[in-house]
């Protein structure tokens, strides 16, 4: 009944889901039709060199058999090498996730924060100037590609106004980064009061981020608005206005119960910009887990895409078993047994 | 001076349609209602005959595109349809207070009960929060909700619907209005329920003194609890007066047909005349707008009936009616 007791018993729930997902993202690499042997192998290779790869990293086995040792590396944390890196792809990954994780962490936080205020003041007046325009300033962001914003982001700002770093990854190259602290440069180097470092992480960070909080703001925005006007439709609204409270206070009512749909609508959003950010990433040449897994899709580097693959999926669960407990700490009807 | 007076209020949905057409739904045209204090009005009238919308109108409710286009409502000598919000807002929930239905869905659900009562006692009436406390706790057991202190963190979604109409009438009644407008209050609860809390409400109107307006197809309730009574068809008054002399002696066709058609009649034998549908609000007949459905309607129904009143405070509006003569109506009493 008590809120730790269910929090234990939501994240218990994470493991069947876990269990699928493994299974998923074996399957998905085995029938994607990547052919890791001749990838290996090379042109040149003999019959003989074939077999012998195909025996060394265990293709000769049932497919169940595969799955199994699969599994039981993985739960290991061994996920495998990266034939391109030739390093562990577990360790790859946990360098590359803080990466984008600052990356998306700003975008998604500034997003939400651009998003919701506006979706809600649009709400408040349909069809009032401000909602016209919103709606305008929504459906652009929704329609421009995100790898095309940008690039015109870095023509404009980087080629033409000089404003911008040039988007080749989180620091300029003249500069050392700082000491790993927590994985951000902008704050390692202001933990470590590099202020040279800061300046150039920040500089890097702002067209990247602006990129995702465009992306990402459009639907919030455009979601924000449907749910809180389905909130001022509903009955305890128009009871809350017959009841003569102030503008001020009806409108915190709006809120307060806008707020779980919306929240659930930010936790899936931020599962889907993931993919996106990829592009993102590329364009800014980030190094992140993004440009990562794309590399190893266009390379073929299937031990790295099952890592990708896996880690985004690991990723989707924590972000809605995070967005399930913040759900029932504000929504008293959510039942906790 | 009488507590409410609407006269010829007017109020039309003005939209454009998918062809970009402007369109006009006439759905109140021309409602007269008086009420005073210590009196309880019943509204009754078919789906669609604007009852709640007279409601919505009268507390200044609406939202686009319902839009009040002509009359005016003066609640104790003031006038209501030419107030801002903010002016408004201090009488809604002060001193005209509603009781809506579907009072669990109406609550607000994040927020315990007992806070929402003290908000609203906070927002109109003020002091210090210990007072509204006590009020609060105060109204809770005057709407006889039981343990009132324990009640007082629950949540709307852990109230019955009985009790959660219960809190709606606490927090109707907690600033102490002049006025009580309860739309429905009754749909959708037991019928055991349903006896309960118009017996309260009934109780509470007559301790406070105030004058309450109830909206109700049920001509049940209606017959027992309020002293007068308005019919409305079409988004008009068709006939108010004195509940009795209403139901004894129905001046208008409608009325008559309305009360002909309650099951208990249509037991005894009586054949129900109501039949059709009521006009169409886009293309609203001229003259007598229950014209096509009146056994009566001659020629000169085409134009504007008058209203007329046929004894004191009993009043119709139709080209048939007669003042009574002195005395009759006496008699029927």
């Amino acid at each position: 009944m008590n809120f730790s007791h269910f929090i234990f018993r939501r994240t218990l729930m994470v493991i069947p889901l876990l269990v699928g997902v493994v299974f998923l993202t074996f399957m998905l690499v085995r029938v994607g039709g990547l052919d890791p042997v001749g990838l290996l192998a090379g042109p040149t290779a003999t019959a003989e060199e074939f077999k012998m790869i195909r025996e060394e990293l265990g293709l000769d086995q049932p497919l169940w058999k595969q799955f199994v040792i699969y599994a039981q590396n993985v739960i290991r944390g061994d996920l495998g090498e990266s034939w391109l890196s030739n390093r562990p792809v577990l360790d790859d990954i946990m360098a590359r996730s803080l990466i984008s994780l600052e990356l998306l962490f700003w975008g998604i936080g500034i997003g939400t924060l651009i998003g919701v205020p506006m979706g809600l003041r649009a709400a408040f007046r349909p069809n009032g100037r401000f909602d016209q325009t919103t709606r305008i300033l929504s459906l652009l962001g929704f329609s421009i590609p995100t790898y095309w914003l940008g690039l015109v982001m870095l023509f404009v700002f980087f080629y033409l106004l000089r404003w911008a770093p040039p988007g080749m990854g989180r620091i300029s190259l003249m500069i050392s980064p700082p000491d790993f602290i927590t994985g951000s440069y902008l704050i390692d180097s202001l933990l470590t009061a590099d202020w040279r470092a800061a300046h150039s992480a920040l500089a890097h960070l702002i067209l990247p981020v602006i990129c995702l909080a465009i992306v990402s703001a459009a639907p919030i925005i455009k979601q924000t608005r449907a749910i809180a006007l389905e909130v001022i439709a509903s009955d305890s609204v128009r009871y809350a206005r017959a009841c003569g409270l102030q503008t001020r206070t009806v409108r915190s009512i709006v809120f307060k119960n806008s707020a779980t749909p919306i929240i659930t609508f930010v936790g899936t959003e931020i599962t889907g910009l993931v993919g996106t950010m990829s592009l993102i990433e590329y364009v800014f040449a980030w190094g992140g887990l993004g440009q990562y897994g794309l590399n190893a899709i266009v390379r073929g580097d299937f031990t790295a895409v099952q890592g990708y693959v896996l880690t985004l999926a690991l990723f989707s669960v924590l972000v809605f078993l995070v967005v399930d407990i913040i759900i029932a700490i504000i929504e008293p009807r959510v039942d906790l047994s | 001076m009488n507590l409410l007076s609407v006269q010829d209020l007017q109020t039309h949905f003005i939209f454009r349609d998918i062809d970009h057409q402007l369109r006009e739904a006439k759905a109140l045209n021309k409602v007269n209602l008086t009420l005073n204090s210590g009196q309880v009005l019943g509204i009754v009238g078919e789906t669609g005959a604007g009852k709640s919308l007279t409601a919505q109108s009268i507390c200044g409710l609406l939202r686009p595109p319902a839009k009040i286009v002509g009359g005016s409502v003066t609640f104790q000598g003031r006038e209501l349809l030419t107030l801002s919000e903010d002016e408004i807002n201090t009488i809604r929930g002060a001193e005209i207070a509603m009781v809506v239905q579907n009072p669990r869905s109406s609550l607000d659900p994040l927020t315990q009960i007992g806070a929402q009562l003290v908000r609203l006692h906070q927002t109109h009436t003020g002091g210090p929060l210990a007072g509204s406390r006590k009020k609060a706790l105060d109204m809770m057991q005057a709407v006889g909700i039981p343990d009132p202190e324990g009640r007082f963190t629950a949540w709307p979604h852990e109230l019955s619907g009985g009790m959660a109409q219960r809190v709606l009438i606490a927090m109707a009644l907690i600033n102490e209005p002049k006025l009580l407008i309860a739309d429905e209050p009754t749909t959708g609860l037991d019928v055991t329920v349903q006896a309960q809390i118009l017996d309260l409400l009934n109780e509470l109107v007559a301790r406070f003194d105030m004058g309450c307006m109830i909206i109700t197809h049920d001509l049940g309730i209606v017959a027992h609890y309020c002293d007068q009574v308005a019919v409305m068809f079409a988004g008009e008054i068709v006939e108010q007066g004195p509940t009795r002399e209403v139901f004894l002696t129905p001046a208008h066709p409608y009325t008559q047909q309305l009360l002909a058609a309650t099951p208990e009649r249509l037991q005894l034998g009586v054949k129900s005349q109501l039949g059709g549908q009521p006009p169409d609000l886009f293309n609203l007949p001229t003259g007598c707008l229950s014209q096509d459905r009146c056994t009566l309607a001659t020629e000169k129904c085409g134009a504007p009936p008058p209203l007329i009143e046929i004894s004191k405070g009993h009043l119709a509006r139709c080209h048939f009616v007669k003042p009574a003569e002195k005395g009759r109506s006496k008699s029927n009493e």
